[in-house]
């Protein structure tokens, strides 16, 4: 299909490069400096989707963000999906690949279109809350086929193959827009030397300069643009960001700006590079230059393709050669909006008529065109349009803008474009999204930016300042305030001349009054993406919904991805006068981030797939890996969970390895406990406080199990802490709590016992731990080490210093298990060769590694606890029948002494921690199961506990578990149920809870 | 009365070790890669790192580390070498000391006789920490991507290190040369940092170098 509406010159295409894509399954070709939109415009492509509510044909209206309509979904394969994407913010690339998101099943012939057409009466705003909220539960179901219908796009199936990340910016200036006060803006701040970075969301850097009429200095605008921006790219302290948009504006001046890398290059980024990066931007000043978007008339009809934006014709005319159209009809209320009549003049196209408002507009740009004998319908206004997927006809006829009436009958001008101005709004979005309250200007009739606390200048369009001169003038000064407040010595610069053309004041007019009132006027759109129309929100004033937020959200004004950024203010204004208010009392909704649709890929950077959380591996992770090891998360920390041999599930793997250690011996990789180096002469004092036992008395040479509770005396962590010398201890934490602790001890010594003496490391990376346990660990040991492990010379709850496997080491005679056991310590660096060294000796014994599944039932069967497993920050040491490490006799007061001497904390009837044995030893109760006294008792029963810890017992040849249950201590015996969630109950035994070797006669050899 | 437990950990250079990323084999990859990376990696490994804290305000103190180690006791985000020897600043009251593998020992003997008789803590941390060194063009880049500190020279010269948060997790990042930087690993984390840096340098190019 042949370019039909390419003008045989202009534009910045380059016309030797030829780009095919298809839309919709049908293929079309266009030209590089395209956008999807121009090149659509350009093939005579009018209808781009159907509208969300009523199904109706739609076109493009715009050429940049604001645009309502055009937006599609991109890829050319399942796994580069993109919904939402802007035609007019796409650049085209070869083989793109795009289909409407709505219109189902295709936007030409449309099942919902005949609904539209019959039924638009029946479906007023709020039609899906009366229609669908009943009966409630069918919700789910209409809201599938809703969605499908309404098209809001859709995320791929498959995986994104391109790369996403983030980069961190730092700033002294952050510039956001590249139109003429943009660039002048950097210039002034770039030149001062300061760190300035510059983001335009557009393909190119100069904004309205790429499409004005205007010229610099006497040479078209864009030679001056291209100047600018030679010279920005020669200063150190300048990073251009094309392509970005700055999507949020933060707390503390902390911006968010989505730029695309390779999204103008193909369906997938160039293999090696970065398709979509977010800049997460600390901006010591911020310069808003982001301009105006030009707002359109609400007329009848005014969403059958062809009726576009005066500014937007302009623009595909001027910067892409595109005529969207024939015939041109232009409507407005401000002297601007002409400049589209000269420039479809020169492209050599007829001007059917000008409808303007204004009883006598005599501005230079008007009389330009009157004198090249354009018919001009002043005191009128385009107040309806004709036809069905293309425009045919525009009725213009007189109105009266105060009692909006039409006051002619008007006339049918044949036309096939009709464009419309309403003026101007500054695009404050970014200025607002910290709540700052833009503020009506009525000589504009626009919303500026209101006061706000952040350190930001706004400057151009966004301010107000809307004639070129006097942005350039205004981002000049703006750049060059930003850098000086910033600290920068600012340097003076000549700005290019502009012939100055003075215009006449906008005339106040949103909604475009038709003869047979709003109520029975064809539909007159005011939020093209959501179907809102001005009888629409007339109504929802009517039925009572006053505040501008409720209008919004009765009927979907300004929602979707678009935001309302075409509509809103006329949504606004017609409310205003519906209620009869001023629109400066009628106020806008909030104004959040994101500015336009950010991609997941790019929110997601490169925190997915293996880089998605930081894993943590021990020393001796290959060893495990290559031995088959099965792995557990616990916290960061990679574990070993259990080593199965071929065949084996984890039962009998863990069987297996419980088995090895209670007969033999097994070998555990400790290393991730954590460890603390305690120095300093008030060290044994400071233990004293945190821990909740006694530790003055603990010699040189020694170690001893401490509980450590928060101040409300409950449990929090548990460990050895070995006395390594006299003002020297080595504290072991839980895996999970080894930063916890650190901290916490760092914050009392801080904050609350400074004039302790006393300093803590951590070393929990430096040391790796190999625990051997069993019955022939002193033996295996031997064999490798020159340390006496004699009973005497080495007994329970000691260390000493020696080599192991050639290596110094500190070994632990420390158990977990209840048997007799080492731990072996050694520099990380050195751990592989020393388990290399036990393994090999460790064959004649039938050494054993074994994992946390393990661990966890040899601890379980004496009784050990795991804090955090067992306990849940509501269990205090007598709550775990773990008295004996309370020292109620220390002199000075301690971390939880004072929170468990609380009267509920000394109650009998507490939940206290006993062993349970199913009277079915077959049967393994679920952890976390209630439990209850009596399980006949009618539902909600009295819940008096839960099972902690449950697991089958090699050793015992039963199941067994532990479990908190109220005064359980003094239930010795007696039975407690666990009601199942599938209606099973189990019953089992309360027991002690140490089932092997109660006196410890296994540990003690 | 001992106060403080010192021990030779360091076995003879005899003796197998295995570095935070020995797994990555790094040897393999040396040479290998594109043609004037834009990021060069050097793992500097096995080296003697200890923690040294103590009263900074204390002029004893101050003047103890200068005799025992010839560095001056470098201020907030300051890190002082001379030779193979380097004293970072940690925290108000903390510093590491990165030396020659094996001189560990020693220089922890030297610092507790310097300093006898006050309170301190001196910790060797060798076996839980390794040294990475970045250089080339764009290594500012892939730090970029990295870390929410600013690393503009203006703000980061040269002789600047800070601890500070790296993708989801923290490390130390120290200015050594213009276009050399450091990072001080948890040997812990060692190999998601090895995949993140990977990761992040691809699109300027990672060179592994001896």
């Amino acid at each position: 299909m042949s370019q039909v509406n390419r003008l045989p010159n202009g534009g910045r295409i380059d016309r030797s490069k030829t780009l095919s894509f298809t839309f919709n399954g049908q293929h079309y070709t266009g030209y590089e400096g395209d956008t999807l939109a121009s090149a659509l415009l350009a093939n005579g492509v009018d209808i781009i989707g159907r509208s969300f509510k009523y199904s109706r044909p739609r076109g493009i209206i715009a050429a940049g963000a604001e645009e309502p309509n055009a937006v599609l979904q991109i890829g050319a394969s399942e796994a580069t999906q993109i919904p939402n994407v802007r035609a007019t913010q796409q650049a085209l690339y070869p083989g793109l690949v795009a289909t409407s998101t709505n219109g189902w099943p295709n936007v030409n012939s449309d099942m919902m279109g005949i609904l539209g057409k019959v039924g638009g009466k029946l479906m007023p705003p709020g039609f899906y809350y009366k229609t669908f909220m009943y009966p409630k539960a069918f919700w789910m179901t209409y809201e599938k086929y809703i969605r499908k219908a309404a098209g809001l796009g859709r995320s791929p199936l498959e995986n994104d193959p391109d790369t996403y990340d983030y980069m961190n910016q730092h700033c002294d200036v952050l510039v956001v827009g590249a139109g003429p006060a943009g660039l002048a803006a950097a210039l002034a701040a770039g030149r001062s030397g300061a760190r300035v970075i510059l983001a335009d969301e557009q393909e190119e850097f100069g904004g309205s300069l790429l499409d004005t009429r205007e010229t610099l200095d006497g040479q078209p605008a864009a030679d001056w643009v291209a100047k600018v921006i030679a010279e920005l790219q020669g200063l150190p302290g300048v990073t251009l960001l094309p392509r970005a948009t700055v999507n949020g504006y933060h707390d503390h001046n902390f911006l968010t700006i989505h730029q695309r890398l390779a999204d103008h290059l193909g369906d997938r980024a160039p293999i090696g590079t970065v398709r979509q990066r977010v800049h997460r931007v600390r901006a010591g000043r911020v310069v808003l230059a982001t301009g105006t978007h030009e707002r359109p008339l609400v007329y009848g009809n005014n969403d059958v393709p062809g009726n576009l934006l005066a500014g937007a014709v302009s623009v595909y005319v001027r910067r892409y050669g595109v005529a969207p159209g024939k015939k041109l009809v232009l409507s407005t209320n401000n002297d601007h909006a002409y400049r589209v009549v000269l420039d479809w003049l020169d492209a050599g196209l007829p001007v059917v008529a000008v409808a303007d408002a204004r009883g006598n507009p005599r501005g230079a740009l008007v009389e330009a065109a009157r004198a090249r004998g354009v018919r001009i319908l002043t005191g009128s206004a385009v107040i309806e349009a004709r036809g069905t997927k293309r425009v045919t006809a525009a009725r213009v006829a007189a109105i009266d803008t105060q009692s909006m009436k039409v006051t002619s009958n008007g006339e049918w001008l044949d036309c096939d474009l009709v464009a419309s101005s309403g003026g101007y709004s500054p695009v404050v979005h970014l200025a607002s999204h910290l709540g700052g309250k833009p503020v009506w200007r009525e000589d504009i009739l626009g919303f500026v930016p209101g006061d706000a606390p952040q350190k930001r200048v706004c400057v151009g369009g966004i301010n107000g300042v809307f004639g070129l001169a006097d942005a350039l003038a205004d981002g000049f000064e703006g750049g060059a305030r930003a850098a000086a407040e910033a600290g920068f010595k600012v340097v003076e610069g000549v700005l290019p001349q502009v012939l100055a053309k003075p215009e006449e004041p906008t005339l106040a007019l949103f909604l475009v009054p038709h003869d047979k009132g709003t109520a029975r006027a064809p539909k007159q759109f005011v939020d093209q993406q959501n179907d809102v129309t001005a009888a629409a929100i007339e109504l929802a004033t009517r039925e009572g919904f006053e505040s501008v937020e409720h209008v919004k959200r009765y009927t979907a004004l300004g929602f979707g991805t678009d935001q309302g950024k075409l509509g809103n203010i006329n949504g606004l204004a017609i409310a205003a006068r519906s209620r009869g208010i001023t629109i400066p009392e009628m106020g806008t909704t909030m104004f959040r981030p994101n500015y336009t649709p950010v991609t997941f890929g790019a929110v997601a950077g490169r925190h997915c797939g293996h880089l998605f959380e930081p894993v943590r591996l021990t020393a001796l992770h290959a060893w495990h890996v290559k031995h088959g090891a099965t792995f557990e998360d616990v916290g960061q920390w990679k574990r070993p969970w259990y080593f199965p041999k071929r065949g084996e599930d984890l039962h009998a793997a863990v069987a297996r390895e419980c088995k090895a250690v209670r007969d033999s011996v097994g070998l555990l990789d400790a290393s991730t406990l954590g460890k603390i180096d305690i120095q300093g002469p008030d060290a044994r004092e400071f233990l004293n406080r945190v821990y909740t036992n006694a530790w003055s008395k603990l010699d040189v040479g020694k170690a001893r199990y401490g509980l450590m509770c928060k101040e409300d005396g409950m449990v929090f962590d548990d460990g050895v802490t070995a006395c390594l010398a006299d003002n020297h201890f080595l504290m072991t934490t839980t895996t999970g709590g080894a930063a916890r602790v650190l901290q916490w001890l760092e914050i009392y010594q801080q904050t609350e016992w400074p004039e302790l003496k006393v300093y803590f490391t951590s070393v929990t990376d430096h040391w790796a731990t190999l625990t051997l346990s069993g019955p022939n660990s002193r033996k295996l040991l031997a064999e490798v080490t020159d340390i006496d492990l004699g009973k005497d010379a080495f007994p329970f709850m000691t260390w000493k210093e020696g080599l192991v496997a050639g290596v110094p080491a500190r070994v632990f005679r420390i158990s977990f298990t209840g048997e007799l056991s080492y731990e072996v310590n050694v520099q990380a660096d050195y751990a592989m060769g020393v388990l290399e060294k036990i393994a090999e000796a460790g064959k004649a014994y039938n050494l054993t590694p074994y994992g946390t599944e393990t661990m966890h039932v040899l601890r379980a069967e004496k009784g050990f606890i795991i804090v955090g497993q067992d306990t849940d920050g509501s269990v205090t040491p007598d709550d775990l029948n773990m008295g004996w490490a309370v020292g109620r006799n220390k002199p000075f007061s301690w971390i939880g002494w004072r929170g468990m001497n609380r009267e509920d904390c000394l109650r009998e009837d507490r939940k206290q921690l006993v062993g349970l044995k199913p009277v079915d030893p077959n049967t393994v109760l679920p952890e976390g199961a209630q439990l209850v006294f009596d399980p006949k008792q009618p539902i909600p029963m009295d819940m008096v506990g839960h099972v902690t810890s449950s697991y089958m017992s090699a050793t015992l040849g039963r199941s067994f578990a532990l479990a908190v249950v109220k005064g359980g201590l003094k239930r010795m015996g007696e039975k407690v149920w666990a009601p199942l969630v599938d209606g099973g109950v189990i019953e089992a035994e309360i027991c002690a809870s140490v089932f092997v070797d109660p006196k410890n006669e296994r540990q003690n050899v | 009365m001992t106060t403080a437990n010192v021990y030779q950990q360091r076995p003879g250079d005899d003796v197998k070790a295995e570095t935070p990323l020995h797994h990555a084999n790094l040897p393999s990859l040396f040479g290998k890669g594109r043609n004037n990376p834009g990021v060069t990696l050097r793992e500097r490994k096995l080296l003697g790192h200890l923690t040294l804290r103590g009263e900074a305000h204390d002029s004893a103190f101050s003047g103890g580390v200068h005799k025992a180690l010839g560095l001056e006791l470098p201020v907030a985000l300051g890190v002082v070498s001379q030779g193979e020897l380097s004293l970072q600043w940690m925290g108000p009251d903390e510093w590491l000391l990165i030396c020659p593998r094996g001189q560990e020992f020693a220089l922890e003997q030297q610092l507790r006789e310097a300093l006898a008789g006050l309170h301190i803590q001196v910790v060797n941390v060798s076996g839980g920490q390794t040294l990475l060194e970045l250089s080339g063009p764009s290594v500012r880049q892939v730090l970029m991507k990295s870390t929410s500190y600013d690393v503009h020279p203006d703000n980061f010269p040269v002789g600047k290190a800070v601890s500070t948060v790296f993708a989801k997790s923290q490390l130390i990042i120290r200015h050594m040369a213009e276009d050399t930087w450091e990072l001080v690993i948890r040997r812990s984390f060692a190999d998601y940092w090895w995949l993140w840096l990977q990761d992040a340098s691809a699109e300027y190019g990672l060179a592994i170098a001896e």
